[in-house]
């Protein structure tokens, strides 16, 4: 009988109850949309973000003294220590290993070009990249941590004449050299051997806005050979998902208990990441570039209180609506309630019918509303985060359903339950009688 | 001439063994009060009320319009409560009763037949039968269907109130008064919406519930139908006028025999 007299009065009062409807809909839409988004935001703001850089830089512990954290001058290729590129494979297999989602090792050195053979030589400084190196599961080197560099032509690539490289100029470089793609110049052979030579061809030409601009990019491995530094790496760029650095990030964690050190180990701090890079690599000298990752922590930390207000207030409005329609439709219904009390019925059981109406619509419209929600959420990804490459059903998101028709029903129990409440205190005479 | 002047007439039903006509009082109310705070001050639809009503009688209440019959049904069915005075049914003060016990007194003593019916639009016949019995228990289909052919409707169950005549609906409304087998049956206005032949109907059902030994009180207009019952009950301006028993009681108890 109960659901019989549920299904009966449901269909009753369509345009109070859709009304009802369409506020829980698309305040759960909006819900949905924000919550949606905001699960993924971390990884899509990451991505964005790290078009300002690394957030984890790696360099030899001899360099302390002399480095400034996240420096950028580099010092002779001649002093201080070096890196091994091959212990570079241990970053896969720290805790965090898995949140590393870039690595660029670097090698500078000082190099004598000259245009043609016969030329006075200019000394010019060359650096050694990983271009598109694989590395674990993924293609990483310099483009990738640098997005922002614009290339005309093609990245070095990997020698296969003994006698020539190929390498990739910076754009102001080329301007004062007069060189094009394809174009060959003269360079120095070795550091070791300053009077050899070798032909280097002009693979591409780049556009950085640094020092790159003036500087030659040519591929690790030549730069090793050229520098007679086998395996040699001067200087890592690690980009990391990190999680937001709070006061417990910044910690020493040789200060902490053993357990609270486990849990701090255990958390994607970029100091932990950092602290893991220096356990895993001998006479590594990991540090988080700070700039970069605490502008991510507050964009994000802005952006997600923004969605949170969003979604509040897209329920708040919801649950006034389901207030107005619910208080005329239960209004229209108060002579049902007066018969029902002349039957003997508790006002604890007319409550239950009522809000189980209520409690059905929401669940229709929640659910509705979900979908819609994570189709809107999937639209605005593609809009705000235009081809970054995150499938559009990475948005629908299971466990949100049970959250947002939870929501629905909060708002439409709390929304209906003024009315509710008002219709159950009026005297059961007295409507009996008026309902004439 | 008020109840609170006169004592009220005992019939010739005080049984051998001594018992007063209050002692099997199945409603008895003493100086019962309800006031209304209205706009302009306070009404007092009903003052100081006091008499009784044994089991099996059939009453009927006459008054002119505003005299109060209606505060006095909804007193007597426990859907409202008295300002000042004492009310029983079935020898339980109906003050002592919280308002959840009040329901469930309700659901167990009490059936409405309303002027306007009171069906629920969206409920077939029988659904609104059983609408009685899902708040007092269980539903039982059979029962309910039972109790349409009963009241002459059993090729009508499945029918909406509105495809309904207002003789069948107020038929529908005695069945559901009935399912729950109450021993006293309220009924405020039962023919004031209905035709003559429709009234003749509902009258005979009435008669019929009333040799079954059904407490009937019932407010009318109409003299013939008043003039069905035992005992009247005037009221005017919220005082009582109370009758003698018109005639000797056919039975004191109800048969136990549901419909
Ligand atoms: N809820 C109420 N509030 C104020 N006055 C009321 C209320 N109910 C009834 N009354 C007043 O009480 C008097 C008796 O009403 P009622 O019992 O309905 O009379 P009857 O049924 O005899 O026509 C009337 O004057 C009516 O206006
Ligand atoms: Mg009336």
């Amino acid at each position: 009988m109960f659901f019989r007299l549920l299904m009966e009065s449901f269909r009753r009062q369509r345009r109070r109850k859709m009304l009802a409807g369409v506020a829980i809909l698309l305040g759960t839409t909006a819900v949905t949309a924000m919550l949606a988004l905001a699960t993924t935001i971390g990884d899509r703001i990451h991505k964005e973000l790290a078009v300002y850089g690394a957030n984890i830089v790696v360099y030899p512990k001899a360099d302390l003294l002399d480095v400034k954290v996240g420096g950028v001058d580099l010092k002779p290729a001649s002093g201080g220590a070096y890196l091994k590129e091959s212990e570079l494979a241990k970053l896969k297999t720290i805790f965090w290993g898995n949140n590393i989602t870039g690595v660029s090792p670097e090698l500078p050195a000082l190099m004598a070009i000259a245009r043609k053979a016969g030329d006075p030589l200019i000394a010019v400084n060359a650096v050694g990249y990983w271009f598109d190196h694989d590395f674990n599961t993924f293609k990483t080197g310099a483009p990738t941590l640098h997005p922002w560099w614009r290339l005309e032509g093609s990245w070095p690539i990997p020698r296969s004449n003994p006698d020539s490289r190929s390498v990739v100029v910076g754009t102001n470089l080329a301007k004062k050299l007069g060189l094009k793609i394809g174009d060959t110049f003269v360079t120095q052979g070795t550091q070791s051997a300053p009077s050899s030579r070798l032909t280097a061809i002009v693979a591409g030409i780049v556009t950085t806005g640094g020092e790159e601009d003036n500087e030659i990019l040519l591929t690790l491995h030549d730069a090793q050979a050229y520098v007679g530094a086998n395996d040699a790496v001067r200087r890592v760029e690690v980009s990391a998902r990190t999680k937001p650095e709070d006061a417990f990030a910044r910690v020493d964690p040789d200060s902490l208990s053993p357990k609270q050190r486990e849990i701090w180990y255990c958390r994607p701090y970029a100091n932990s990441i950092a602290y893991q890079i220096r356990e895993a690599i001998p006479g590594a000298q990991a540090e988080q570039v700070r700039r970069v990752e605490q502008s991510e922590g507050n964009v994000l930390k802005r952006i997600s209180g923004l969605m949170w207000l969003i979604s509040a207030a897209a329920l708040l409005a919801a649950g006034f609506a389901v207030s107005a329609a619910m208080a005329t439709a239960i209004l229209e219904r108060r002579g049902e309630i007066g018969l029902m009390r002349s039957l003997g019925a508790s006002k604890g059981s007319i409550a239950l019918l009522f809000y189980a109406e209520a409690g059905l619509l929401a669940l229709i419209a929640g659910t509705i509303g979900y979908l819609l929600g994570s189709g809107l959420a999937a639209w605005l990804g593609a809009r705000i985060f235009a081809g970054d490459g995150v499938a559009a059903e990475a948005v629908l998101i299971p466990v949100l359903l049970p959250v947002v028709v939870a929501l629905a029903l909060v708002v439409a129990i709390a929304g209906s339950s003024p009315s509710i409440r008002t219709a159950l205190r009026m005297d059961p005479s007295t409507i009996l009688r008026e309902d004439a | 001439m008020t109840v609170s002047e006169v004592k009220v007439v005992t019939g010739p039903l005080a049984d051998p063994t001594g018992s007063t006509r209050d002692d099997c009082a199945v409603i008895a109310l003493k100086h019962v009060t309800r006031e209304y705070a209205g706009h302009g001050g306070v009404v007092r639809a009903l003052g100081d009320a006091t008499f009784s009503i044994v089991a099996g009688e059939w009453v009927a209440i006459t008054g002119p319009s505003g005299s109060g019959k209606s505060t006095l049904v909804n007193l007597i069915g426990c859907l409202d409560r008295p300002t000042a005075g004492e009310l029983k049914i079935d020898n339980v003060d109906t003050a002592s009763m919280s308002a959840t016990e009040l329901d469930r007194f309700r659901a167990d003593k009490i059936g409405f037949i309303f002027q306007q019916f009171h069906l629920i639009p969206y409920l077939s016949a029988l659904e609104n039968v059983m609408l009685a019995q899902y708040f007092h228990s269980m539903t039982d289909e059979a029962e309910a269907r039972a109790a349409l052919v009963r009241v002459g409707l059993g090729d009508r169950v499945s029918h909406v109130p509105s495809e309904l005549s207002g003789g069948e609906q107020q038929r529908v409304c005695i069945a559901r008064a009935l399912i729950n087998n109450p021993p006293i049956l309220l009924a405020d206005e039962p023919t004031g919406n209905l035709d003559a032949a429709n009234q003749k109907i509902v009258a005979e059902l009435l008669q019929d519930l009333h040799r079954n030994g059904h407490t009937i009180v019932m407010v009318t207009h109409d003299p013939e139908m008043a003039g069905l019952a035992q005992r009247r009950i005037a009221l005017s301006h919220g005082q009582v006028f109370c009758h003698p028993v018109s005639g000797p009681m056919v039975t004191l108890r109800r048969s136990t025999d549901r419909l």
